[in-house]
């Protein structure tokens, strides 16, 4: 009876050593996926992202030093152009580099093209706002819809209605939240940038939207644009500056 | 009837006078030993390599253009053929690995020392043999490591006084590395070298056989020319037993395990590479060289420059010529380590030297990480709760690639300090300095580098700390209480 089960153990043990290499679980066996490419052929949203942007913007989109990608609001304001052309060839004179090869960078368009569908894909919630009047995007969106251009005598009473509670009666840092009209950051950001802060807010580190400044009740794209004209006047040399659309507007 | 025709053919072939004098002749008991296992598991690893070698040798192509594709073609199409690939790298990795352990129990326990330096001889010219087989194996694969590997070869051949160039052009076949240069290293691990090693492996095997297996040296018995050899045939007379089946046992077993080991790294861990084309435009490759040549790679990293091309070429003759005279420095003696302090030492040293070698080669501290800036995260706490200002300062650390260099929360590049906590170290006024006219090490970064930029790097800086600890304060200014 031990010889026989001794033997059945033996052929088993056989038959497994004989199989085993057939198998395609091997964890050894090379996988395509695995197989060498160029970095020019990467074309897996997770890969791209964790090259190139996850830097600034996060892990996962998020809690990174810049604007969070994987916000929902920031998804639903802007274009796929938007993001595309951003990606591409960055935002001049701010941190956010270009990175089409056409513009110095390293990825081809097709690589572009599929940041910006995964970023769609996985973070963008569309449904969430289709009865959300959201402000427009830039400060010529807001011009052609008559919400522009902003007022920064208006936009400092703005300020002090929606921000201030938590930047300080002035700007320069509350309890809350830091300063804000510090010449060097002002100095580092756009416009757009500024602009899009208002409107999305901060959600991954809990800093409340265009929505949720004060409670039930969302600031005016007017208001919006009002309290950036306020932001970007105090720029350092910059006060002089009108919007180039208003100069075109009066030529 | 049988009986007869086995008789026979022995009295022609001599079968059992062989097999006398081969497997069953007497070596000393104490040799029976397990530390005596490592020169049949180095063989063991060496016909592994020649099976999988010939088998691999049905499909690959050695030309500049088919090596990779059909390397490419085993690993995802041939059926198991990423398994053999994986057999021939891992058992060239343990050949390797085995033999430096033969190596150094030979040198532990004195056996190089009389009659046996011919012995000791033969083995130093298959350890040249079995790194030429490494380097040239690595060249197969003809990715981008083989190319760069070539590259830093010729690089260091072309150093020899007169003529350098001519032997990188025997070396690659011409004048740059091409399908020839191929062809050439085919050659060598193929043909030439094999046939190298299975010579002086039979040299070495009828050594051991003639000179008999060292005994287990004792402390206190020295090697004497006059009458050593005379006390091993005493030896053998007294305490000898056949080689097999006594002392073969250990031997078989280790060799299995060898044997499970080969198989286990393969299946689980695969082959390796190849790497990417041996493309010479595609200037993003981190290029290495195999697992037993980091240690080169280290060493000729951090090689101060003016001493490179003396030590390139002076030191590997150095050191091979000192393996070839040991039998001669110390032929007699002492056998055993408890009495040979130097000898223990030198191997501790070596071990300990290669092996931070090894490790630094793996990660390479003193180069650079360039895709940190824009893929290494930032880690959440730096980030969390910090104004503006200092935001941006996160950015721009990322954006002029500060982390190329310098690592936070451990993922970055290590060529600078790691920065986690700079605000105990440095002030403002000490950060804002170093960035703009850099020093030590680091480059100065004031020409790409705006005013509030830098500002704002200070700023996102001065918050590297932790929570509990205060940043360091600048001591020409009176101390504040609660500040």
């Amino acid at each position: 009876m031990i010889v026989r089960r001794r033997r059945t153990v033996l052929l088993i043990t056989i038959v497994l050593v004989v199989l085993v290499p057939a198998c395609d679980w091997m964890p050894g066996r090379p996988t395509p996926a695995e197989r060498w490419k160029p970095k020019s052929e990467i074309k897996d949203f997770n890969q791209l992202y964790a090259q190139n942007c996850s830097g600034c913007h996060g892990a996962n989109g998020g809690q990174g030093a810049a604007q969070p990608l994987n916000d929902p609001v920031y998804l639903a304001l802007v274009s796929d152009e938007k993001l595309r052309q951003t990606t591409a060839h960055g935002v001049p004179s701010s941190l956010m580099p270009a990175y089409a090869e056409s513009a110095g960078g390293t990825l081809t368009s097709a690589q572009i093209d599929v940041l910006v569908a995964g970023m769609r894909s996985r973070w963008a919630r569309p449904n969430e706002f289709n009865n959300v009047g959201l402000p427009p995007y830039s400060i010529e969106d807001a011009i052609a819809k008559g919400s522009g251009p902003g007022n920064p005598d208006r936009g400092a009473t703005v300020y002090k209605t929606y921000c201030a509670q938590c930047h300080g009666e002035e700007g320069r840092g509350g309890e809350k939240a830091g300063s804000i009209v510090d010449p060097n950051f002002l100095a580092l950001v756009s416009d757009q940038s500024l602009r899009t802060t208002v409107i999305t807010g901060r959600p991954d580190m809990k800093k409340p939207d265009w929505r949720s400044n004060l409670d039930g009740q969302a600031m005016t794209p007017q208001q919006i644009s009002d309290v950036v004209a306020w932001l970007a006047s105090l720029r350092p040399g910059t006060e002089a500056k009108t919007p180039p659309e208003v100069k075109t507007a009066r030529r | 009837m049988l009986r007869k025709i086995a008789l026979w053919i022995d009295e022609r072939l001599h079968v059992s006078k062989i097999y006398a004098s081969t497997a069953g002749h007497s070596v000393p008991a104490s040799a029976e030993s397990w530390f005596y296992v490592f020169g049949s598991g180095t063989l063991l690893c060496f016909i592994i390599q020649i099976v999988t070698g010939i088998c691999l040798a049905f499909v690959y192509v050695p030309s500049a253009n088919e090596a990779y594709t059909s390397l490419e073609y085993l690993n995802y199409q041939q059926p198991l053929g990423w398994f053999i690939r994986a057999m021939h790298d891992w058992g060239s990795n343990f050949m390797v690995g085995i033999m430096i352990l033969h190596m150094t129990q030979v040198f532990l326990f004195g056996a190089y020392k009389y009659p046996r330096e011919l012995t000791w001889i033969s083995g130093v010219v298959l350890l040249i043999c079995t790194l030429g087989m490494a380097f040239t194996g690595q060249i197969m694969r003809f990715d981008q490591d083989a190319y760069w590997g070539l590259g830093i070869g010729a690089a260091m051949m072309g150093r020899v006084p007169l003529i350098g160039p001519n032997i990188v052009h025997l070396m690659l076949g011409g004048p740059i590395i091409a399908g020839e240069t191929l062809s050439r290293f085919f050659t060598l691990h193929v043909f030439i070298i094999p046939g190298l090693i299975i010579a002086v492996v039979s040299m070495h095997l009828r050594l051991v056989l003639m000179k008999g297996i060292n005994e287990y040296p004792e402390p206190g018995k020295p090697v004497n020319k006059l009458t050593y050899e005379k006390g091993y045939e005493e030896l053998l007379k007294k305490e000898g037993v056949p080689f097999v089946p006594n002392a073969i046992r250990k031997d078989l077993i280790f060799s299995g395990l060898v044997m499970l080991g080969i198989l286990f790294c393969a299946t689980f861990f695969g082959p390796s590479g190849p790497e990417g084309t041996p493309d010479p435009t595609q200037i993003r490759t981190v290029p290495r060289p195999d697992f037993f040549f980091l240690w080169i790679f280290s060493v000729l990293a951090l090689l101060p420059e003016y001493l490179e091309t003396f030590l390139i070429l002076t030191a590997p003759i150095v050191g091979i010529a000192l393996l070839f005279a040991l039998p001669f420095l110390s032929g007699t003696g002492e056998k055993s380590y408890h009495r040979r302090p130097v000898a223990f030492l030198s191997v501790v040293v070596i071990y300990l030297v290669v092996g931070i070698l090894t490790y630094l080669g793996t990660y390479s501290p003193w180069s650079p990480q360039m895709d940190a800036w824009s893929g290494d995260q930032m880690p959440v706490k730096y980030i969390q709760g910090r104004t503006p200002l200092e935001l941006e300062g996160a950015l721009v650390f990322q954006n002029k690639q500060c982390r190329n260099c310098h690592s936070l929360g451990g993922l970055g590049g290590q060529r600078g300090p790691a920065l986690d906590r700079v605000a105990t170290i440095m002030t403002s006024d000490q950060l804002v300095r170093q960035v703009l006219q850099g020093g030590g090490n680091m480059p100065a970064f004031g020409k790409n580098l705006s005013p509030p930029e830098v500002a704002a790097l200070a700023a996102f800086m001065r918050t590297l700390r932790a929570p509990t600890e205060s940043p360091v304060r600048n001591s020409t200014e009176p101390a504040q209480p609660g500040r």
